[in-house]
């Protein structure tokens, strides 16, 4: 059994973005494994019995997703997910910039397992260099008989498209991708039908995250056993955490998962910085509840930081300092999700736009005690009232800093000013 | 079936049934703004949101199928908090200008606002803005600021009609809805969004600043533009139409409408609306009139009997009005004849006439001679919507150019003008079949073998002859051009188990009507009469709501058979064509100013109010009949009102049986035209015949004459194109034409009825010499 890391090799082995180094690596060794000794539903069941969860965001059972696919006939697609526009999330970037061949060597195992004959990557629009380097990629694959027709002569034929996004967060919910990969306008499907069964121009349609399908090679070599050995019962694996605010050293770090938060901000990412001390992490992405201090030795798995009163999401770790505002950071997080609302409905639309003009006001120091009710009062005509999930997505952080940091919500609408005498901005290291 | 309970009471609906839907069946009014039946599910506005029992959340009743043992509230604390906060949302950035919003008092934000709605608001920030009164074409004027963002217009011009023509720009709260590349939207059915639209954002320019909800008067009424006669509302105020709407009929029609129908309500009003008599030049009040033309009949009975006098009526008039001038001919002067007046001359037994609800159960679609959207621009949508319930839906198009549009996997088979029968009957005959009336079609085609316009193989041929013997429901939409297509239309009939309707998309509108209220509707009947008239024969011939030169086929014979009548009285709502024809000329009353019944191309009957008063001296037909009669002082007395329904047939007209049939022609195998020549191909075009408007004037096409793009290059046109100069053996015209790519090489498509450029003077099918207004100016 191989030594980690699994997925950020390209972090210990220089140029692995080169196909040769690549291969030099065992690259594409558990490819033609995959071909040699596995039958496509073989391989599915593989991917169950490891129980390898979608690292999208949701955390859905790979393997049950691939085996919704309807049997009729249809042709089928993969379509990968590295629209990657989370703030605090920056895995799937360094995966597709630094490692691009074994994405598309997962590609190929998946679209295998799922009998898919062409694949789409669909890339954040701004990923100029992760899209070229994909490209790149793609085009040395089809060199190296990795794709294209009878691939490695075990008469399974595959297509690679990268294909550019726009520059719209929603765009990575898998439904308004696929509108967008269709050429449409980015706005999320109605569901059902989910995309397994009518997804890319109405065909049946796998839809991965780019770390989810970088799970493939590894676990194709070392056996979904291997797998199990690592995390728990229900989240078992390998997790890559994007650690960012106020740490040491931000960046991704390949984690066993449940592993411990205050050990991934610690021990991975080097501590806080300045010696200060953690006041909330946001563990999974900008759209999760925030942490307080007190849940550091929470295990980093879905189960337990949801116990803990948030999740896992996308593995967007941001840690924040106590001298951090947490108005400044609610105002700047919704403004976000203001800015990306695709504006297909209405109290996600107008929610976010409201909320923002609120906090943003009340920052800025003109805000008046009904402010905190109005706010509390339009998250729950926001909740749960949205067509897709980013309205409610806007809410976790501002719903969860009012309920943990009340005071500070407080003495801004009565004080006119921030207790810490801070703004999000000159607390950031840039 | 699935059952299930809403707010306490039981109900049992379809699966795949929507809760609002459900709700709706039972009386209970769900808000909705995004919902419309027949564009489907959206779930964007959220206005719809409803609590179900065992549902962790409140859930839109629009996008939530029912399911068995449901149990659904559509009211109570949480629900209407939910509506409530939309609500709000939808407050913040509309800019509450409700007094000067057209919509005012007919807005769903109004009304859910007053039932759901805070009684102040919260919102201090500032409004984002964006467009207000900007026309997006000349219809129709777009108010960004009040839009909810439904996305029905957009839904409707995109998804459904297939002309996307608008969307949304923009993202988040900066949305807007705009037109594509900015461009003035030219659907002929654009002005259906405004209908659709749920508030004040999308506004008929014309219906602007014009009244408020309660100074309008709104009545129920038909389009009487085309044989569709879709169902519209007609608002007026004050004596004068000013809107018309589309009128949803439950489980029939959505209340789509065309352009023609929805803005085309100013015929009353225009400047040619005829508003005295003209007697022999001199303008008089209509009583005055009736003296003059009852002396005329009485010296034409006295002096050559009731043998010479006709009626023929046309244009829109009524049911009733048809009764009435059979009821003359036949009571105040027996052996008078009627016919109604006809531009094409093929005739479709009413035992073969369709109804929509075939269109709704098609799985094959034939559009014969003409294409619908000109024609009868509403089936168009029909058959649209009957592809997207059923994509597998054949349509197939077999006339003298592509009449198929935007239609998946259509099939057209483009056959010379007056060849179309024939080919038809051939198409049959090749499929070997065993039945009859098919093997006798056939024995008389003799040697033909068709010649196509466009590439198309025996095989496929053969194809399109078993498709019509082996479809499950055939519909054939037939432009009635050719009179021998009835006999091919009655063999498949009888050569077929399966439902095979067809249905007439040619006019007059109201044509079957008349035929039911006993005027004959065979064009050899008016063919006589005309006849008869040039030969002299009659001596007073009554036009009644047609104009003669403008309609029948031949304008020639039309012409000669006006000179030779000693009286000529035209009753109608504008001056005719070549008026000094006429003797006597006497305003009558039309649309919208007299109570009457429409037949419509499905022989359905439909009534339509009276909204307003005539203007001037115009007078309902039957005022003139009686004065006529009393002038001859003979009694014409009519009963109570005559009821056009059957007892049996309900709102249909009866269904006759079915006549013998008649010998198809062979045609001659026609001489190709020679170079230079184009053939001459007539159609209908809702824009372009019929009753004048100044408000649809920007709408009627510049160039209504359609040529292939290689003749319009061989012809030294524009992209654009040009006024083409016509000879042929019956006169010169000229016409304005430009390059359509549906159009083969060597063909005209000339709507009829175009003012000034009479087709009618070359004749259907004639081979004309066509060359380019300009070289002749310059020559
Ligand atoms: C607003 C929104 C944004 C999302 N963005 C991403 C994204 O950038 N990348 C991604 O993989 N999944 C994203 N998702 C989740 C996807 O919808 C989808 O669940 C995921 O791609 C499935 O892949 P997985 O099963 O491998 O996790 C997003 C979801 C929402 C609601
Ligand atoms: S919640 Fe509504 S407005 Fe927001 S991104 Fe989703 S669909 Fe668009
Ligand atoms: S203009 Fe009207 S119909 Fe169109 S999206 Fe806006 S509110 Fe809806
Ligand atoms: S389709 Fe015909 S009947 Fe309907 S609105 Fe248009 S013109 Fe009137
Ligand atoms: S009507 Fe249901 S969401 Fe709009």
């Amino acid at each position: 059994m191989s030594q980690g890391p699994y997925l950020l090799r390209n972090q210990v082995i220089a140029d692995i973005d080169q196909i040769d180094v690549y291969e030099a690596n065992q690259g594409y060794q558990p490819l033609r494994k995959a071909l040699k000794e596995y039958d496509p539903k073989a391989l599915v069941e593989m991917v169950k019995a490891s129980g390898l969860r979608g690292r999208g965001g949701a955390g859905f059972p790979t393997g049950m997703k691939w085996s919704f696919l309807p049997n009729d006939g249809r042709p089928r697609y993969l379509v990968v997910n590295s629209d990657e526009a989370e703030p605090g999330t920056f895995k799937d970037r360094e995966l597709i910039e630094k490692n691009p061949h074994q994405l598309i060597e997962g590609m190929i195992i998946s679209s295998y397992a799922t009998g898919a004959r062409e694949a789409y990557v669909y890339c954040r629009g701004e990923f100029l260099y992760g899209a070229a380097q994909l490209k790149r990629a793609v085009a040395e694959a089809y060199q190296h008989g990795y794709l294209g027709e009878n691939i490695l002569d075990s008469g399974f034929s595959l297509d690679i498209k990268v294909y550019r996004g726009a520059g719209a967060y929603i765009c990575g919910e898998e439904s308004a991708l696929l509108e967008s990969l269709e050429g449409k306008r980015g706005n999320p499907r109605l569901k059902p039908p989910f995309p397994a069964v009518a997804g890319l121009y109405g065909m049946p349609t796998v839809v991965n995250n780019v770390e989810t399908i970088c799970n493939l090679p590894p676990l194709v070599e070392n056996g979904p056993e291997w797998y199990r050995t690592m995390g728990t019962e229900k989240s078992p694996g390998l997790k890559v955490m994007s650690v960012s605010g106020h740490v040491n050293r931000p960046g991704n770090y390949e984690i066993p998962l449940s592993t411990p938060l205050r050990s991934l901000i610690e021990d991975y990412a080097g501590g806080i910085k300045g010696g200060r001390q953690v006041k909330a992490i946001i563990p999974g992405g900008s759209s999760v509840p925030v942490l307080t201090a007190d849940k550091l030795d929470t295990p980093v798995d879905y189960e337990a930081i949801l116990a803990a009163g948030s999740m896992l999401g996308s593995g967007g770790c941001i840690v924040i300092d106590d001298q951090t505002c947490m108005v400044a950071v609610s105002a700047r997080l919704v403004r976000f999700y203001r800015e990306e609302s695709c504006g297909k409905c209405t109290p996600c639309r107008e929610g976010t736009f409201w909320m923002t003009d609120v906090l943003e006001r009340m920052e800025a120091g003109a805000g008046n005690p009904r402010d905190l009710d109005l706010i509390r009062d339009m998250a729950d005509n926001i909740a749960g009232k949205c067509f897709c999930p980013l309205g409610d997505a806007s809410l976790g952080v501002v719903v969860s800093a009012m309920k943990y940091f009340e005071d500070e919500f407080e003495a801004h609408v009565t004080e006119h000013s921030c207790p810490m005498g801070a703004r999000l901005y000159d607390t950031v290291n840039h | 079936m699935i059952r299930l309970t809403i707010d306490d009471r039981e109900i049992t609906v379809p699966e795949g049934t929507m809760i609002v839907d459900a709700a709706a069946q039972l009386g209970i009014d769900v808000p909705i703004y995004c919902y419309h039946q027949a564009l489907g599910p959206l779930g964007a506005c959220r206005i719809c949101l409803v609590q179900v029992e065992k549902m962790p959340k409140l859930v839109t009743g629009c996008t939530t199928a029912v399911q068995e043992g449901m149990v659904v509230h559509t009211r109570g604390a949480a629900v209407d908090k939910g509506r409530k906060g939309v609500l709000e949302f939808l407050l913040i950035n509309h800019p509450l200008d409700c007094p000067v919003c057209d919509k005012g008092g007919e807005c769903f934000l109004q009304d859910y606002t007053f039932q759901y709605g805070a009684p102040a608001g919260r919102y201090d920030e500032p409004k984002i803005h964006k467009l207000k009164d900007a026309p997006i074409n000349d219809f129709i004027i777009i108010d960004q600021e009040r839009c909810v963002l439904c996305q029905r217009c957009v839904r409707f011009m995109g998804e459904y009609v297939g002309e996307e023509q608008l969307l949304l720009e923009g993202r988040g709260v900066d949305t807007v809805v705009a037109t594509v590349s900015h461009q003035p939207m030219d659907s002929q059915f654009s002005g259906n969004v405004i209908d659709l639209c749920p508030v004040g954002a999308l506004l008929s320019i014309p219906y602007r600043y014009k009244a408020r909800p309660w100074n309008l008067e709104r009545e129920e009424s038909v389009c009487p533009h085309c044989p569709v006669g879709c169902t519209t509302s007609v608002t007026s105020r004050e004596g004068h139409v000013i809107r018309v709407e589309g009128r949803p009929v439950a489980g029939r029609n959505w209340g789509w409408l065309c352009d023609r129908g929805r803005f085309g309500y100013d015929f009353g009003y225009v400047e040619k609306r005829l508003l005295n008599a003209l007697v022999e030049g001199r303008e008089m009040s209509a009583a005055e009139s009736t003296r003059t033309v009852g002396r005329w009949l009485d010296a034409a009975l006295t002096d050559r009997g009731p043998e010479s006098v006709a009626f023929l009526v046309g244009g829109q008039q009524t049911m009733e009005e048809a009764y009435q001038v059979a009821r003359f001919s036949q009571e105040v002067l027996p052996g008078s004849r009627t016919a109604m007046v006809r531009t094409v001359e093929g005739y479709l037994p009413s035992g073969l006439n369709g109804s929509f609800q075939d269109i709704e159960r098609a799985d094959v679609v034939v559009y014969i001679g003409g294409d619908p959207y000109d024609a009868v621009p509403v089936v168009h949508l029909k058959v649209r919507e009957r592809q997207r319930a059923n994509p597998g839906l054949k349509v197939m198009g077999v006339g003298a150019y592509e009449l198929t549009r935007d239609f998946h996997g259509a099939k057209n088979f483009t056959v010379k003008p007056q060849h179309q029968a024939a080919f038809l009957a051939y198409a049959l005959a090749q499929a070997g079949t065993k039945s009859q009336a098919v093997e006798h079609l056939a024995s008389q085609l003799g040697t033909y073998v068709p010649s196509l316009l466009n590439p198309v193989t025996p095989e496929e041929i053969q194809a399109l002859g078993r498709t019509l013997l082996e479809s499950e429901h055939l519909v054939l939409l037939w432009d009635g051009k050719e009179p021998e297509m009835e006999s091919v239309l009655l063999a498949l009939r009888a050569a077929r188990e399966d439902a095979t309707e067809v249905l007439p998309t040619f006019g007059p509108s109201n044509w079957r009507g008349w035929e039911r209220a006993g005027i004959p509707a065979h064009f050899a009947s008016l063919q006589t009469i005309i006849d008869d008239a040039a030969q002299g024969k009659i001596s007073v011939l009554f036009v009644v709501g047609a104009d003669l030169l403008r309609d029948y086929p031949d304008r020639e014979q039309a012409r000669r058979a006006l000179e030779r009548v000693d009286h000529v009285v035209q009753v109608g709502l504008f001056l005719p064509e070549e008026v000094q024809l006429y003797h006597a000329v006497v305003p009558g009353a039309g649309w919208s100013e007299v109570y009457g019944t429409y037949t419509n191309m499905e022989g359905r009957m439909q009534v339509a109010m009276a909204t307003v008063q005539p203007p001037g001296q115009a007078r309902p037909l039957r005022t003139y009949l009686n004065s006529w009669a009393h002038a001859l002082k003979k009694s014409f007395v009519l009963e109570s009102e005559w009821d056009p329904f059957d007892d049996d047939s309900g709102d249909f007209v009866p269904r006759e049986s079915l006549p013998e049939l008649r010998p198809v022609t062979v045609p001659e195998p026609s001489p190709g035209t020679p170079p230079g020549s184009l053939r001459v191909v007539g159609f209908s075009l809702v824009m372009e015949g019929g009753m004048p408007s100044e408000i649809l004037a920007p709408r009627v096409p510049r160039f209504p004459g359609r040529i292939s793009p290689q003749d319009a290059a061989r012809l030294g046109f524009s992209e654009q194109g040009g006024e083409l100069q016509l000879e042929g053996t019956m006169g010169k015209i000229s016409v304005m034409v430009a390059p359509d790519r549906r159009i083969p090489d060597g063909i005209l498509a000339l709507p009829y009825g175009i003012h000034g450029s009479p087709l009618n003077q070359l004749g259907e099918g004639a081979s004309v010499k066509a060359v380019r207004l300009e070289e002749v100016s310059l020559g």
